[in-house]
């Protein structure tokens, strides 16, 4: 059942690069929650029931709904609708989302290690790839938000991969900068749009104090 | 017994458009057309005769000719309800699209051929989509072959056993992927409307404009086959062999008509893609395909995960 999700995840990247309504966005970003919320429902059991509770709430509640719905609430505050033309093609995303799953399905063959569970270990790094990726070709703040919400969703993945300790110490460092990360920059969203009206990056190197 | 799986192919093809043709105008609330009216205008096509242009020359007469021949012959491949089809040989699933890409090619030089502008143009986007499109159909049926380990039609068909977590990713990525290289091949929507008369956004009608008569009818035909043919495949792929033969012949046509159905469906409700945004979404199948490539060679152990 894990493997199902684990190629679902891969799925949802390859569409995030598909994707070129900022609704898309945030739909996807939902999905993916729910999806990490089956992984650790189907692979996580050897931990403590307290922490195995704690990674689940977590996951249903912060990631696959909390989160979408502050950036949709952003989203409808600052009219965002499409994305403008980014600075590369999708054509070319797709090829580059595609490379990426591969090269690393094919780098967590070659590591074989007791330690390491690497079948979460093959999304993780493609998703941290692709959110890496994700924010250097959007233009626009709010992609920027999501470009760190995939990156975050690949760390949590690295957690699973790492061993069944991990994931607690992880998640509990992880949700506090993602919650306070994205509340802080979806006010900073808001008040960028209030003043100039578009979330451009491009406003952003014309600040003066 | 394999003359069974032509009769049924011809079969279902006759039905095929009228059932979409029902389909649309009961949604849009016309009073539906018979069902066989696609067939009574292909037989007033065959009944007139055919108008060259003078620029054309023999190719252009030859094509339709040739896209008929290589459909049908490519017809005789596909098993339907654990019949073998009426030819198979190992690899005959690369013969199969070839001689698919043979017809289109006829097709595309047929339209370079009559020297006008707007058919080069859609000889131009139809060759664009169809070599999008084959990476898509290759990886599909290529990851079909690392699952059974066999690489005939008859074979891989009859081996595919979907009935694990594993193969459950297989044969849903594979039924959302044939669906929509059908409508890429096929020239419906969402990449190309064959209801449009614009020759700037035609895709495929555009290129037979020039086609009358009776070689306008054997394109109709031909491509009805054609859909037809990916339908089979559709239905080879959810049909489990060991049910019984009726059963299986009676679920064909269901699989058939649901297939027509939901395309007339899809095809009231949704608008083209704008063009410059078509190469993307093709490519997007082949990425389905390749992420399902990736699942098969976990499932085949090529890649050893803990």
């Amino acid at each position: 059942m894990d493997y199902i999700l684990i190629i679902l995840y891969a799925v949802s990247l390859v569409y995030f690069a598909v994707a070129e309504r900022m609704s898309k966005f945030v739909v996807i970003l939902s999905m993916q929650g729910f999806i990490l919320f089956g992984v650790v429902f189907f692979s996580l059991n050897e931990i403590e029931i307290f922490d195995f509770v704690f990674i689940l709430t977590e996951t249903i509640l912060v990631k696959a709904m909390l989160i979408p719905w502050f950036m949709n609430r952003v989203r409808k505050h600052n009219q965002l609708k499409r994305v403008h033309e980014p600075y590369i093609p999708v054509f070319y995303s797709i090829i580059i989302v595609i490379l990426s799953l591969g090269a690393s399905f094919l780098l967590s063959n070659n590591l074989q290690n007791a330690q390491l569970h690497t079948k979460f270990f093959t999304v993780a790094l493609a998703s941290v790839m692709f959110g890496i990726y994700f924010i250097v070709v959007h233009r626009n703040i709010f992609s920027h938000v999501v470009g760190y919400l995939i990156i975050e969703n690949g760390i949590f993945l690295f957690s699973l991969a790492v061993g069944s300790q991990m994931p607690l110490m992880v998640n509990l460092a992880v949700l506090l900068d993602v919650v306070m990360g994205v509340l802080v920059l979806g006010i900073f969203i808001n008040r960028i749009g209030d003043t100039f009206h578009s979330v451009e990056i491009k406003n952003l190197s014309e600040l003066k104090d | 017994m394999s003359i069974l799986s032509i009769i049924l192919i011809i079969v279902a093809a006759v039905f095929f458009p009228g059932i979409i043709g029902m389909m649309k105008s009961l949604v849009v609330g016309r009073k539906m057309p018979s069902i066989f009216q696609p067939l009574f205008d292909v037989i007033r096509l065959f009944k007139k005769g055919s108008i060259y242009s003078t620029t054309t020359s023999f190719v252009f007469r030859l094509a339709p000719l040739v896209y008929f021949a290589t459909v049908f012959a490519s017809m005789l491949f596909l098993p339907i309800a654990g019949e073998r089809g009426l030819l198979t040989f190992d690899n005959d699933l690369v013969f199969f699209a070839y001689m698919l890409a043979l017809g289109k090619f006829f097709m595309i030089i047929a339209a370079m051929d009559t020297g006008s502008g707007f058919e080069g143009m859609g000889a131009n986007r139809e060759a664009l989509y169809s070599m999008l499109v084959e990476p898509a159909f290759f990886i599909t049926m290529g990851s079909l072959a690392l699952f059974t380990g066999y690489t005939s039609f008859y074979d891989l068909f009859t081996s595919v056993q979907i009935n694990t977590d594993f193969s459950y990713i297989i044969g849903i990525s594979g039924v959302y992927v044939l669906i929509f290289i059908a409508m890429v091949e096929n020239s419906r929507l969402p990449v190309d409307d064959p209801r449009t008369h614009l020759e700037l956004t035609m895709v495929h009608e555009v290129m037979v404009l020039d086609y009358s008569g009776f070689d306008l009818g054997l394109i109709h035909i031909t491509s009805w086959i054609k859909f037809s043919i990916y339908t089979t495949l559709i239905s080879n792929f959810l049909l489990p062999v060991d049910w019984p033969l009726g059963f299986q012949i009676a679920c064909f046509f269901l699989i058939q008509a649901v297939v027509a159905g939901v395309m007339g469906l899809l095809e009231s409700f949704r608008a083209r893609n704008k063009l410059d945004k078509n190469p993307q979404w093709i490519l997007m199948l082949s990425a389905i395909a390749i992420v399902t490539f990736l699942a098969t060679l976990i499932i085949a152990e090529k890649i050893v995960l803990n």
